[in-house]
């Protein structure tokens, strides 16, 4: 198939490609920027693994041709973190050990992320509703839906809002 | 044991930062130079004779490197036993389920691959294929393999004696048959591989796996090369559940396409592939027959049991033990016997998985509850009236040292405030109780034992290495910890070199719960064997006695007095000045008998230790819909010791949703003619996080005499006592002992209307 020249905007940073007018926006991502956060689980839309932001809203990457996504600005799990900074709620996923297999993790992030950014201080059926399409089949949800309701502020009577080993300071801002 | 610095607290993982920040590398992330895509051609039918294979068109098209058939393969054959060795890598033959491979391609790229694939032209000879065990053991047809009559794969017989004289003795007998469907891993990480052959021509690959040492040996055997020319490296792994313990068929297509290529070669299953050509738990048929005494207690027990295998053996003779093990370790019995069938059919092939048989362990406790009911007693007062006890003999001859089977259902019991509850919610809500027991490994002969090394560098910080896997449980943490805490390092301080065969000694794996008490044992040993070295060096330099020594946060001092100190690093350096390296090894093999086999001996000591889990759920069921809403759940486990509370609640927690939640309300799969209907993520049911209760955790530390500072296993005997509970709870709500899982709602809404209707004529 004949590839057009297209222009991205990935985690800040404009990416000159050639792309097929049938490449998903989660191939390029993966193959042509080697950005492989973001997985392929289902391929269908389903399980939310390929989840990246468009102009700050979750989508499925794997749903979305690489030229829809021309003009916008896209955000992966690798643009999350400031260099070795982490968000909080990054850390907050540390933390509660909301980190099993890992692969379901950077699409939980970045529908994590979004949510925060619209709800700062999410309760708990808040948080489950906005994770509904997000398939982990390793933790049971628990720890997950505690580091995103956790992530803006620290939760009065959870052993694991203070970071392990770390100084009291985090948590405040 | 208060004074660990590490052990029993609340630990963040050691690798969730490289997840976090999408930085762990997965199989299918990997890219290599010159890598070229892999595809596998799969059988469209269920049962047919292989006539004709033509590849030549395949092979002319442009951009295709290899095309790989049976021929090519020397007829190498698979199994877990040499008496289970069954299933060719490629077909040469015949085909046997509908996703059986018969040929391999490499391309420039994934377009030409699957081009490719309509491009080989096979000609089949169609045979009548068998989908229903019971079927399959009665059918006049062609054998699925002419060496297994009756199409029986495996059968397991086990009987304690005096079954008979004890059912004659029993005040009450009753003989109930349950059903279960198959179900599946649905892992978040679809199956991957990579594999190359380097300039020295040895096989590296990677790829997800239960054990790497458990994949290199297949592999070494098929290639006929030396083990040492073997390296499976190390991944991050998506998730495992059973279904990632043996060798892949893909493992060995794609080395041989990367082989006859001299490139490396990836393949990437689909969602559907990984669905049916991997492993998927077996559907079952189980009639339990008990008998009792006056008190309750179980005098005899017969269980027949037939599952329904697939195509090929895979795990078969485990398979078919392990549900019978679960049920002997969590309950006494005077007297058992047990036939357990397992059938081939035409379907994709069944292995392990998380909760050994639903219709099994589920249809025992639904049945143990029935038998309550008519005693007058509650349920809680039944399972406490057989529950196993510490000091005793399992009905196969396994001693169990260390049980806290009665202070799991006590615990549970008081949080979930059953007391109030049984017998008393409204209409529609029910409460359940399970209780369940796993086993940490099982005799496996020159691989059950592992073996660590330990390294200081002379920067004062040490590199561990171990054979064990990470599936996503959190076994590299667990090394971690428990190397840091005994080399009284920081868990920075430790790299973790584990789960590759070039570097590591052989390993159990991580399946059947014995990562923490083989293979961290090892570690635990390995590393106290090195600090007794820093301690020899130490000792000369602080001029005290050795023991007198302890080590903490990197540094040595001396006990009753810290002032009187050194660093770990100052006495690997002086050590090193000496002409002395600190490292040292350590191992761990469990004293299981190795006289028991799954099928002519199955009596003897199965392993070390077991767990012991009660799980209780609350529910509410619409009687219009039959759509079941889980209020709550209690999870309580006896895991010996806790090592790290915040990573086995996670475990409990994965062990509801799976067990529980996924596995006995919606999880199952559809046939039509051998030909799976749902095998993609928008048709297989799996739990969201919506659907999920409130979990309450509750951990019992038994502190077992031999498991490393005490610890058992993390989890499972919660996966499968959810099961139960669930089930319970769901016919406690509507007032009818199911038997049929899982509970979908059609189920539920036929049983409410039954009972309407009896209710109705009565």
């Amino acid at each position: 198939m004949e590839k057009i020249s297209i222009t991205l905007d990935v985690n800040g940073k404009l990416c000159e490609l050639m792309v097929a007018p049938n490449d998903t926006l989660l191939e390029v991502l993966r193959d042509d920027l080697d950005l492989t956060g973001s997985k392929e689980s289902c391929g269908e839309g389903a399980c939310g693994s390929c989840t990246v932001h468009i102009d700050g809203k979750p989508v499925r990457s794997c749903l979305t041709l690489a030229l829809e996504a021309e003009g916008s600005k896209i955000k992966t799990v690798e643009g999350l973190a400031k260099g070795d900074q982490l968000t909080d709620l990054q850390e907050s996923f540390i933390n509660h050990g909301a980190v099993q297999c890992g692969f379901c993790t950077p699409g939980m992030l970045m529908s994590a992320d979004a949510l925060l950014n619209e709800n700062p201080h999410p309760d708990r059926t808040e948080v489950r509703k906005a994770l509904a399409g997000n398939i982990c089949r390793c933790t049971g949800y628990a720890k997950i839906v505690d580091a995103v309701a956790h992530a803006s502020h620290p939760h009065e009577g959870c052993p694991d809002c203070r970071p392990y080993g770390r100084s009291e300071s985090k948590g405040e801002e | 044991m208060s004074d660990h610095a590490f052990i029993g607290k609340r630990m963040p993982r050691v690798d969730s930062r490289t997840k976090v920040m999408g930085k762990a590398k997965y199989t299918a992330d990997l890219k290599l130079p010159g890598m070229l895509v892999g595809k596998v051609l799969r059988s469209p039918l269920a049962h047919a004779r292989i006539l004709r294979i033509d590849t030549t068109k395949a092979e002319s098209l442009p951009g295709v490197k290899a095309v790989v058939t049976g021929k090519d393969t020397e007829g190498v054959k698979w199994g877990v036993f040499a008496y289970t060795r069954d299933q060719q890598f490629i077909q040469t033959e015949k085909v046997r389920y509908i996703g059986d491979e018969v040929a391999g391609i490499a391309a420039v790229d994934e377009e030409t691959a699957l081009k490719a694939l309509d491009l080989i032209d096979v000609e089949y000879e169609e045979l009548p294929a068998v989908f229903d065990p019971m079927e399959a053991m009665v059918s006049e047809t062609e054998l699925i393999h002419e060496d297994f009559p009756d199409n029986i794969n495996i059968h397991v017989n086990i009987d304690t004696g005096n079954v008979d004289e004890n059912f004659a003795k029993a005040h009450y007998i009753r003989e109930d048959t349950f059903v279960a469907a198959e179900e599946s891993y649905f892992h978040a990480e679809p199956y991957a591989v990579v594999a190359r052959f380097d300039h020295e021509e040895c096989l590296e690959i990677w790829c997800p796996n239960g054990g790497p040492h458990m994949k290199s040996k297949p592999l070494s055997n098929a290639f006929k090369i030396p083990l040492h020319k073997v390296k499976v490296r190390k991944i991050a792994i998506g998730g495992a559940f059973g279904g990632r313990s043996e060798i892949c068929p893909a493992d060995y297509i794609c080395a041989l396409l990367a082989k006859k290529t001299n490139h490396p070669v990836k393949i990437v299953f689909t969602r559907e592939e990984n669905t049916i050509a991997t492993r998927q738990g077996h559907s079952m048929i189980t009639t339990h027959k008990t008998g009792v005494d006056k008190n309750g207690q179980v005098l005899a027990r017969e269980t027949t049991c037939y599952m329904d295998g697939g195509a090929y053996s895979s795990t078969g003779p485990i398979a078919t033990s392990v549900p019978f093990l679960s049920m002997e370790q969590a309950y006494r019995m005077e007297s058992v016997r047990y036939n357990g069938y397992r059938v081939y059919t035409n379907k994709p092939i069944r292995g392990m998985i998380r909760v050994h048989g639903r219709g099994f362990a589920v249809g025992l406790d639904t049945q143990l509850d029935l038998i309550a009911e008519q005693l007058g007693l509650d349920p809680v007062e039944m399972r406490l009236r057989n529950s196993r006890q510490p000091g005793e003999y399992t009905s196969t001859k396994s001693y169990v040292g260390s049980c806290a089977m009665d202070e799991t259902i006590h615990k549970a019991v008081e949080t979930s405030n059953w007391k109030e509850k049984f017998g008393n919610l409204p209409a529609y809500h029910g409460i359940g109780i399970g209780t369940n027991s796993v086993q940490t490994g099982f005799p496996m002969g020159i691989r059950g034992g592992s073996q660590s090394f330990i390294k200081f560098n002379e920067d004062g910080e040490a590199t561990v290495m171990s054979g064990v896997v990470d599936n996503g449980q959190g076994n590299d943490n667990m090394l971690v910890q428990i190397a840091a805490e005994e080399l009284g390092l920081l868990p920075e301080d430790i790299h973790l070199v584990s789960a590759d065969t070039e570097t590591t000694s052989s390993d159990p794996g991580s399946y059947s719960q014995v990562s923490t008490f083989v293979g961290g044992q090892a570690v635990m040993v390995a590393a106290k064997n090195c600090r007794k070295k820093l301690f020899d060096v130490a000792s000369k330099i602080l001029k005290v006695e050795p023991d007198t020594l302890v080590a903490k946060n990197r540094m040595i001092f001396v006990k009753d007095d810290p002032e009187k100190s050194i660093s770990i690093k100052k006495v690997v350096r002086v050590s090193l000045l000496n002409f002395n390296s600190v490292n040292a090894e350590g191992g761990y093999w469990p004293k299981v008998d190795m006289q028991r086999e799954w099928v002519k001996n199955p009596y003897g000591q199965m392993c070390e230790a077991f767990s012991f889990g009660t799980t209780i759920v609350e529910v509410k069921v619409d009687p219009e819909t039959g759509q079941v809403e889980v209020l709550n759940a209690t999870a309580c486990q006896d895991v010996g010791k806790a090592l790290n509370p915040l990573v086995l609640e996670g475990q409990f927690e994965g062990s509801i949703a799976m067990g529980g939640q996924g596995g006995m309300l919606t999880e199952y799969h559809e046939w039509k003619d051998g030909r799976c209907l749902n095998s993609t993520m928008l048709d297989y049911k799996v739990p969201l996080a919506c659907d999920m209760p409130e979990i309450s955790n509750i951990i019992v530390e038994s502190i077992d005499p031999k498991g490393p500072y005490g610890a058992k296993e993390a989890g499972m005997s919660i996966a499968m006592s959810a099961a139960q509970a669930y089930a319970a709870a769901v016919s406690n709500a509507i007032g009818v002992p199911m038997d049929s899982f899982p509970l979908t709602p059609d189920k539920i809404l036929a049983a409410i209307k039954e009972k309407k209707a009896q209710e109705t004529e009565a």
